[in-house]
């Protein structure tokens, strides 16, 4: 068990959360103004649509919740983005993430975090985001992969 | 036209491109300032710690020439397009996967692509799309590459005719 410490010290099979929340209009209409994501859907509507994406981001809310000392020595670098969508989410919707690190593995010299985050409905736990997520904890050193 | 019937099916290698964009410098900083803004979720922007997006000597610290954009920002590229395609259904149900094989430099042009690679009758009507994604940079090299499955309720083509401004006159005869 890894957690408690550092985001880089997390290893196989260690559990984030489970933590509750929900989506302001505002950080769902922040987001999509970052990202120049200008659809109706996103940026005209009292109930915002929550760009599948963002499901991303919650990453850092259990990092917050079950790492607090931190990132560690070094800078992740994002390696894969992959999520499956069973419904769409909006903004003020009340929400259930849970993390869980499926693999930490080692290639080309690099340390990889593979941590799969399940994103639900909090009222009835119905699926909304599967998501898989991958990073090096650190550029260094250098490989024959280039990421960003 | 009935949303469950659209009357066009794209062909396999059909491609659909996004109009070419800078990855300045400040859109890599817009990105960096959303994490710890949307962590916080207080109504205000908030700034993040230097990152290897925004600072060129904590990047350089970590072994890279100088900041990268954050490899979402592609996938949202991505995003952006299908949902300029098919829709804000586009992923309701659907899936997006992006893997970053090359770092996206300050200035570096990039275009967001789709390409069909299948299409097939949804079960609950419409289209079902399986599609190739990948952001390329002017030269034609490919820094984001993915794939994802999309629903279609409307016709693409419509879409993609769609004006971003009208013209005319109030009133007029």
């Amino acid at each position: 068990m890894a957690t408690g410490r550092y985001t880089s010290d997390l290893d196989t099979g260690d559990v984030l959360g489970p933590v509750e929340f929900a989506l302001s209009t505002f950080v769902v209409r922040e987001y999509c103004h970052g990202n120049e994501m200008h659809h109706t859907w996103f940026q005209e509507t009292d109930r915002p649509m929550v760009p599948p994406t963002l499901v991303h981001l919650q990453k850092l809310r259990l990092y917050t919740h079950s790492c607090p000392a931190g990132t560690g020595p070094t800078a992740r670098v994002h390696v894969e983005y992959d999520a499956t969508c069973h419904e769409a989410v909006f903004a003020g919707q009340p929400l259930r993430a849970t993390g869980r690190v499926a693999q930490r593995y080692e290639k080309r010299g690099r340390t990889y975090v593979q941590i799969e985050i399940d994103l639900r409905a909090a009222e009835d736990d119905r699926p909304l985001i599967t998501y898989r997520d991958t990073v090096i904890i650190s550029y260094k050193p250098a490989g024959a992969e280039t990421v960003a | 036209m009935s949303a469950a019937q659209p009357a066009e099916r794209l062909q396999p290698g059909t491609e659909l491109r996004a109009p070419p964009r800078r990855m300045t410098r400040e859109r890599m900083r817009w990105y960096v300032d959303l994490l710890p803004t949307v962590e916080a979720d207080d109504g205000r922007v908030h700034h993040d710690v230097p990152t290897i997006h925004d600072d060129d000597d904590f990047a350089r610290s970590q072994g890279l020439p100088g900041i990268i954009a954050d490899g979402m920002l592609s996938t949202n590229w991505l995003l952006s397009l299908l949902m300029d395609a098919f829709g804000e259904n586009a992923l309701s149900p659907g899936s997006l996967r992006t893997r970053y094989i090359a770092p996206v430099f300050e200035d570096v042009v990039i275009t967001a692509v789709a390409r069909v690679a299948s299409v097939t009758e949804a079960p609950a009507g419409g289209l079902r799309y399986a599609l190739e994604l990948w952001c390329e940079d002017a030269e034609g090299r490919k820094l984001t590459v993915g794939d994802a499955s999309v629903q279609a309720d409307e016709p693409v083509s419509a879409r993609a005719r769609m004006p971003r401004f009208l013209i005319g006159a109030r009133g007029a005869a």
